[in-house]
């Protein structure tokens, strides 16, 4: 399991002043966390795609937000994504749950879009990593790196269990 | 009056250091045409200029952000007044100018026809000023806007207007390159 406070210490050091999103179960941890960290303030957003476009201010203005969300809310953002964060090439980093895998059996709301998360990412463009436990650290500077390069938004995939 | 001449009114109340989220369609090539340059011309995502506006208030702490966005565009995103409000940055500014149609992609009737301004404000818990209605003269115009510029903090000033667009050669300037003009 990723320690959160660490891993938003990581996002702070890189320069990551804000943060929004929708919540999941996933990352009740992660979000909790924001109410004791205050170098990056946590704005809840009402969708997935208000999220996005928070963000893109955020980088408009020059600073830099993290986007948290389900996969299910990733299938709410392709406007958002190609009109406007990559269209202006706005950098973010979205931090997505990976829902309707084998952990979700029960959850079948999940089932068909834990199957085309992937494809989805890949038919938006949008560079991806699975976040692990064991080497997440690496996996943030790669994503970061890519980030800045592209100038464009990455996206994190987090299994159950990750935070 | 018209929706473009609210715009067009706004010129002269600007200082010139604001920075202004305009929503895709008319609206921001009105605002591209009529006011000072550059400021962030949204061509897409259709329902997120209050969003994107939020996000720049919050990154730009010290610069004044308007944001300007039809009717049909403010109820596709109506959720971002609850997160404006909650948020409340002192540093932003919204215009809804409302002429009751999506009249870039041809004037099709909105919903907005039945919505009460100063209630859905109250109940979003966000200062507005009295709305700028049909036949408001150009002095009524000018005054609601100036009260609206100069109130302290969040405050959103509704204008019901009539559809009419002028024709507005296209904004020239690639996306990348609005976005780039913010960072000088």
């Amino acid at each position: 399991m990723i320690n959160s406070s660490e891993f938003l210490d990581s996002l702070e050091e890189k320069g990551f002043s804000f943060a929004t999103g929708v919540p999941c179960s996933y990352f009740s941890r992660l979000i909790n966390e924001f109410e004791r960290f205050e170098s990056i303030s946590y704005i809840p957003a009402t969708r997935e795609d208000e999220a996005i476009g928070i963000a893109s201010g955020v980088a408009f203005g020059g600073a830099r937000a993290l986007v948290i969300m389900q996969n299910s809310g990733f299938a709410t953002i392709g406007d958002a994504l190609t009109s406007l964060a990559q269209l202006y090439k706005l950098p973010m980093l979205l931090i997505i749950s990976w829902r309707g895998l084998e952990p979700d059996r029960d959850f079948p709301e999940h089932s068909l879009m834990g199957e085309v998360t992937e494809k989805a990412l890949m038919a938006y463009r949008v560079p991806y990593w699975e976040l692990k436990t064991e080497d997440w650290q690496e996996t943030i500077e790669s994503a970061f790196t890519k980030m800045n390069e592209t100038s464009q938004p990455v996206v994190l995939l987090v299994k159950q269990g990750v935070f | 009056m018209y929706g473009y001449e609210i715009i067009q009114e706004l010129a002269s109340f600007l200082s010139g250091d604001e920075i202004i989220v305009s929503s895709n369609g008319n609206i921001s090539r009105q605002v591209y045409h009529y006011l000072p340059r550059p400021q962030i011309y949204l061509r897409g995502s259709m329902g997120l200029p209050v969003a994107v506006g939020l996000g720049v208030a919050l990154a730009r702490p010290e610069k004044q952000i308007l944001s300007i966005v039809g009717d049909g565009n403010l109820l596709m995103g109506l959720g971002s007044l609850s997160t404006t409000s909650f948020v409340r940055p002192l540093n932003l500014k919204i215009l809804i100018i409302d002429n009751n149609s999506y009249a870039t992609t041809g004037n099709q009737m909105t919903t907005s026809g039945s919505l009460d301004y100063p209630s859905l404000l109250d109940g979003f818990g966000i200062p507005g000023i009295v709305p700028i209605l049909l036949d408001d003269s150009v002095e009524q115009v000018a005054e609601k806007i100036h009260i609206w510029l100069n109130s302290s903090g969040l405050c959103v000033l509704p204008a019901l207007v009539d559809a009419k667009s002028p024709a507005l050669a296209n904004i020239p300037l690639h996306p990348e390159e609005i976005a780039a003009l913010q960072r000088k």
